[in-house]
């Protein structure tokens, strides 16, 4: 985003927020009139009515003696201009004058700390040395007086009082990136645009903590997410633990931030896991929150927010697929959440930055047993079922369905998804490549495979039907994880249908084999209209006329005839 | 370019892009102040990738002066 358009919707946020300013006053010894904007912003966003007034220029000491009805202050204090152009003038002062000068800002510290004991949050920028003795191969009188001073600052602040680690953000920026010196000469203004949007959004935390915005509690998704692999399909022992994710979650836990579960798996599956996997670091006991189920998400996080009974703006949500994220944003814009980024080396780091939305100053006892009581309470909650709307998002996907009749190249892939998918597999009848050509080069089977793409790009080959022309039946059919919940399985089932019309076939039988791991299918003719003609403990067999088809046609998924 | 321009005065001064002309001038616009100044430079500075001087700053006082010092400065590049 650029400056002048977080200047422009920093003025929209301001009228649309209500309720109390929070006012932020921010105190100098350098000229800081881009931070106004840029704080304003990053805290109006999180719904923070902030208002932030800038303290005249090098007045720190006397501005910290007027402020008055503030939130909180800032202090941009710079080493360098305790005496204009310290930073060249410092090896000609005598050595009683650099004493005098370290004497002169403790005092000053002192003045401003003791003038400011009764703001809620103070917030000081350690001494940094970073732009001007970048280039010094030794220590030198600037080092060592910043070095005197931090000391100074760490020994003397109150407990209102935080020090900011200015240096963290410069690093991370890079020093050429954070200043622009033109202006530093001619007007003093030492800091980038970027780099007063990597600081607040740096500092922010503090803010949020004391305002009650901090955020409560921690929502994963599991395959993928808390481990690799995908349950349901590798089984408990072809997942890979993230375990450097898990103990920071423990660390979490520990501190009073909630733990819990939203994951389209099968409950027992994952149970199983926190029960037993022996290389799991989260365990049940420490998951205070479990939605482990078929239903979409947005449903599932609701209903975990009023569970707990907190705002969805205290969630932090965590799940793989670019599908589940961005319907959660779009749908919950309150909840922050997160994709675990596609390089597994990222997601540590990633990880290390969302703990800081859980800052809080200080733990409480209560804080740590605070995960057993939210335990306690969703356990006593019934799950409510809502029915929110999400059709609106699936037809801004923009989802096409490719269908392949026969098609020999998709064989070896056929093939592996026969013997690999086993949730959302109504038959899980196991077929090997030369099966599926020599269905594919007969005449009795037809044997359909579909390619899903949505505005994410393509999901690639993810389902496969295969019928049977002279017994009119539905031999196998099956779908990837990776394309579920967006309707796609009850498109699939009008192609098949058209499939069968154009075939000729009035009657379509399907036939549902329950196995250990396909338990969500089990209704899956049902709910597609046909008729159920005897059941079975392990076995439903089912029958449609295709005439009779009459569900409703999805017609938000476009479906495109490949060759 | 001259829209870009239009649209960063319009988010810095908050004001219709509409109203902004060849009149255009801290005289005519009110929030058009030092501070505000100080944040239409840095935004186009931004938006064109230029870094402007400080002859360049001082005479950007009215919307025809901004359009001829930026033109310029793209033909520079």
């Amino acid at each position: 985003m650029k400056y002048s358009e977080i200047i422009k919707l920093n003025s929209d946020l301001k009228d649309s927020l209500d309720g109390s300013h929070y006012n932020v006053f921010i105190a100098s010894n350098i000229m800081v009139h881009q931070s106004k904007e840029i704080c304003e912003f990053s805290l109006r966003r999180e719904s923070v009515n902030a208002s932030v007034s800038i303290g005249r220029y090098d007045n720190i000491v006397q501005d910290s003696s007027k402020v008055k009805n503030v939130d909180a202050v800032l202090i941009f204090w710079e080493v360098f201009n305790f005496v204009d152009g310290l930073h060249y003038k410092i090896d000609t002062l005598t050595e009683v004058e650099f004493q005098n000068l370290i004497q002169k800002v403790k005092l000053e510290i002192d003045l401003v700390f003791s003038n400011l004991k009764n703001v809620p949050l103070v917030l000081i920028n350690k001494f940094s040395t970073l732009v001007f003795n970048q280039f010094n191969l030794s220590d030198n009188r600037i080092s060592q007086l910043a070095k005197i001073l931090n000391l100074y600052l760490a020994n003397t602040a109150k407990e209102n009082t935080k020090i900011v680690d200015i240096d963290k953000v410069i690093s991370r920026l890079s020093i050429d990136l954070s200043i622009d010196l033109r202006y530093y000469y001619s007007s003093k203004t030492l800091y980038s645009i970027k780099f007063y949007r990597q600081y607040f959004e740096y500092i922010k935390p503090f803010f949020l903590s004391t305002v009650g915005k901090a955020k409560k509690a921690l929502i994963f998704d599991c395959d993928n997410t808390l481990w690799k692999g995908v349950l349901g399909e590798d089984g408990p022992d072809g997942i890979k633990v993230y375990q450097e994710i898990q103990y920071l979650a423990l660390s979490l836990e520990s501190q009073g931030v909630i733990i819990g579960l939203c994951s389209k798996n099968n409950l027992e599956d994952v149970d199983e896991v926190l029960k037993h996997h022996t290389d799991m670091i989260l365990r049940d006991e420490n998951i205070a929150i479990k939605k482990v189920n078929w239903g979409n998400k947005v449903d599932n996080l609701r209903s975990i927010a009023n569970d707990l009974n907190i705002g969805l703006d205290s969630l932090v949500f965590f799940d793989d697929s670019s599908f589940e994220v961005e319907l959660v944003a779009r749908e919950l814009p309150d909840v922050k959440v997160f994709q675990v980024p596609p390089k597994e080396y990222e997601y540590g780091q990633l990880f290390r930055e969302v703990f800081n939305l859980f800052y809080s100053p200080v733990r409480t006892k209560e804080d740590k047993s605070k995960s057993k009581m939210y335990k306690d309470q969703s356990k006593r909650l019934e799950e409510k079922e809502s029915s929110k709307n999400i059709e609106d998002y699936l037809i801004s996907l923009g989802i096409v369905i490719e269908v392949y009749e026969d098609n020999l190249s998709h064989a070896p892939r056929i093939a592996q998804l026969t013997q690999k998918t086993n949730q959302f597999n109504l038959t899980t009848k196991r077929y090997t490549e030369s099966d599926i050509k020599a269905f594919i080069q007969g005449c009795d089977k037809i044997v359909l495979s579909i390619e899903v793409f949505d505005k994410f790009g393509p999901s690639g080959l993810t389902g496969v039907a295969i019928l049977c022309k002279k017994t009119c039946e539905i031999d196998s059919l099956l779908l990837s994880c990776r394309v579920l919940g967006r309707n796609i399985e009850y498109k699939f089932m009008e192609i098949i249908i058209s499939i069968a019309k154009k075939n000729e076939l009035k009657v379509l039988r399907g036939n549902y084999v329950k196995t250990y791991k396909n338990s969500q299918v089990e209704n899956f003719y049902d709910k597609c209209g046909f008729n159920i003609k005897d059941r079975t403990d392990k076995n439903s067999i089912y029958s449609i006329d295709v005439d009779e088809f009459n569900r409703d046609s999805i017609d938000y998924i476009k479906v495109n005839h490949g060759r | 370019m001259e829209d870009k321009i239009k649209r960063i005065m319009s988010n810095i001064f908050n004001i219709d892009v509409e109203s902004i002309n060849g009149d255009s001038s801290p005289d005519s616009i009110e929030s058009w102040d030092s501070f505000n100044q100080m944040n239409l430079i840095v935004s186009l500075e931004e938006e064109f990738d230029i870094e402007l001087d400080d002859n360049e700053i001082l005479e950007m006082v009215s919307y025809p002066l901004i359009k001829l010092i930026i033109n310029s400065k793209l033909d520079c590049k």
